[in-house]
């Protein structure tokens, strides 16, 4: 092995893989992606279940019009879009993936520091960088893989529940999606990998893993909704008070400071940029449903590229910032 | 005048105003078998952390075959092994699949091969297919050396490798390093606070107290300041006295 690039390809190769056989004997990686599964399939049958009633309803109304011997032709069918029943399976990838994320970065890092293999792994002609960077790899590649799992069978049970097949752009919508749950997860992956690896005590890493979660995945994004003025009432403060679009922004500007630091604290949230992504590209939200994909990539740009650069960051402080041995030993 | 394995010239690790290691000058010959003698937290791990490339020295100057511990440390790990205190691996991992993931850290190129040698000289052949989280520490142990020797190294750090064995265990191990100094060449750098073991194992030793080295020399050279039997543990004992003297 003479050559230096080809050298370093092997050894990160050789970590990639020991990673995988680790987690492949791990019964609790295996666990935590089958709760997953669960959780996103059982969100997914939950909101079948909805649109089962629903059509159920359309169809009673339908033929009681037509024993009355009345017209439908003003009952509003409505379309079936079937990505929009992935809506709570998202919000399950929103709350559990970033679990996941948090456990496969606490126990890749901690994992070494308790065996203490990594004295031995850190003698090796491996520079630290290398091998961060591997352990990034790896658990990146173990989490797309995981969510591959999660996605595929959503897909095949998508499919057998509504009855309808899925088309090149479902399936497109679909893979991007997946893309971009690997990036988001593996966010909170990077984060718990950069704490274990730099705080004394995996232990607080972990904690500290499980505060931001906290704050970003189910404070943060709730802010929007919970302290929005006109979210007070249902249906919307100006439409019960019938107050007109100009007069509306009239008010507002009497609490704009408010509205910019809502704003602000909701939109620092990564979940909150891939939950608005991800509505839209599936068309969950009602403004997007049926709309063309490139369009919709186009006006959610910046939430896309929040959750890219959120990823692309975490992973460049992750590897760059040196480590450091003798805080990493075990007293 | 061929490459001292170990060459330190004033190496310092200190952590805030505490020296773990305070101006170790030292030169280990190639082909020693060194025992690194101390009380617990006398600064031995820590000089092996510094030696192993595992931790940057604070002061001071180190050379391994040649190679400086400041900014050649990819070149010091291709030559060395390294075996810590309770060596624990990948509970999860047959012994083959351990030693196959340091065979590839260290580029060996017949991976198969070098397994397959290290497991027939530590003769635990037996062992290759079955988890390393049930062994025992003796044989935990043994894999530890397997997994450090697969490349062949020229030199090979032991961090307290007689530390829980029992009597049995630890006569296997002498013998297992005597073999690694006297079949495979290797230089042995051996971290130890039981004074038997240097006695029966090693060719030289130095004393490590508080950080600093307050005897070097090799076991003819003991044994003929204290020609009898304790007398690595009278050396140490007296060495340390007078050191202590010195301080107070």
């Amino acid at each position: 092995m003479s050559n230096p690039a080809q050298s370093t390809i092997h050894q990160t190769f050789a970590m990639v893989r020991k990673e995988w056989l680790e987690a492949r004997r791990d019964r609790f990686f295996s666990a935590l992606t089958g709760f997953m599964l669960l959780a996103a399939l059982i969100s997914l049958t939950t909101g079948a279940i909805a649109l089962a009633a629903e059509v159920a309803d359309f169809t009673s109304a339908k033929d009681l019009l037509l024993s009355l011997g009345k017209s439908i032709t003003n009952l509003d069918a409505g379309e079936f879009y079937p990505l929009k029943l992935l809506r709570g399976a998202i919000e399950q990838i929103e709350i559990v993936g970033a679990v996941l994320g948090i456990i496969v970065g606490f126990r890749s890092a901690s994992g070494e520091r308790g065996r203490q293999t990594l004295a031995l792994v850190l003698t090796r002609p491996v520079t630290h960088r290398q091998f961060v960077m591997s352990k990034a790899l790896a658990g990146i590649s173990l989490i797309a893989s995981s969510l591959l799992m999660v996605f595929a069978a959503l897909t095949i049970f998508l499919i057998v529940i509504s009855g309808v097949g899925l088309s090149t752009d479902d399936l497109t919508r679909i893979g991007l999606i997946w893309g971009l749950s690997t990036l988001y997860v593996s966010a909170f992956f990077l984060l718990t990998l950069l704490l274990c690896l730099h705080l004394k005590n995996p232990a607080t890493a972990l904690l500290a893993g499980f505060i931001t979660w906290l704050i970003l995945v189910l404070i943060a994004p709730q802010i929007g909704d919970t302290l929005d003025p006109d979210n007070q009432v249902a249906g919307g403060v100006f439409k019960q008070l019938h107050v007109q679009k100009a007069e509306q922004d009239k008010i507002k500007q009497g609490y704009a400071t408010f509205e910019t630091i809502r704003n602000g604290v909701e939109v620092a949230s990564i979940t909150k940029h891939f939950e608005r992504a991800s509505f839209a590209v599936l068309g969950i939200k009602d403004n997007y449903t049926g709309k063309p994909l490139l369009p919709i990539l186009s006006e959610k740009l910046s939430d896309l590229l929040w959750v890219l650069f959120s990823f692309l960051g975490l992973a460049f402080i992750t590897i760059i910032k040196p480590l450091q041995f003798s805080k990493l030993v075990k007293e | 005048m061929s490459t001292p394995a170990i060459n330190l010239t004033n190496l310092c690790q200190h952590y805030g105003v505490h020296r773990a290691v305070d101006h170790l000058t030292l030169t280990i010959p190639e082909g020693e078998i060194f025992g690194f003698l101390g009380h617990n937290g006398a600064g031995k791990t820590t000089t092996v952390h510094m030696l192993t490339t595992l931790t940057q020295p604070s002061g001071g100057q180190g050379q391994v075959f040649g190679f400086d511990l400041h900014d050649q440390a990819q070149d010091i790990r291709r030559l060395i092994g390294y075996v810590p205190e309770n060596v624990r691996l990948y509970d999860n991992l047959t012994t083959k699949e351990n030693l196959a993931f340091f065979a590839g850290l260290s580029g060996v190129e017949d991976i198969d091969s070098a397994i397959q040698s290290a497991l027939a000289f530590l003769d635990i052949e037996h062992l290759a297919n079955k988890k390393v989280g049930s062994f025992s520490k003796g044989m935990r142990q043994r894999v530890g050396l397997a997994q450090a020797i697969l490349h062949q190294p020229k030199l090979l750090f032991l961090d307290e490798p007689a530390s829980g064995l029992d009597p049995l265990g630890m006569k296997m191990l002498r013998e297992l390093i005597t073999k690694l100094n006297q079949e495979m060449g290797m230089t042995i750098f051996m971290n130890t606070h039981l004074i038997s073991e240097i006695a029966k194992t090693c060719t030289s030793i130095g004393i490590l107290s508080a950080g600093k080295l307050v005897f070097h020399g090799t076991i003819a050279e003991v044994n003929q300041r204290f020609a009898h039997e304790g007398a690595i543990e009278d050396l140490y004992v007296n060495v340390l006295q007078t050191q202590q003297k010195e301080t107070v």
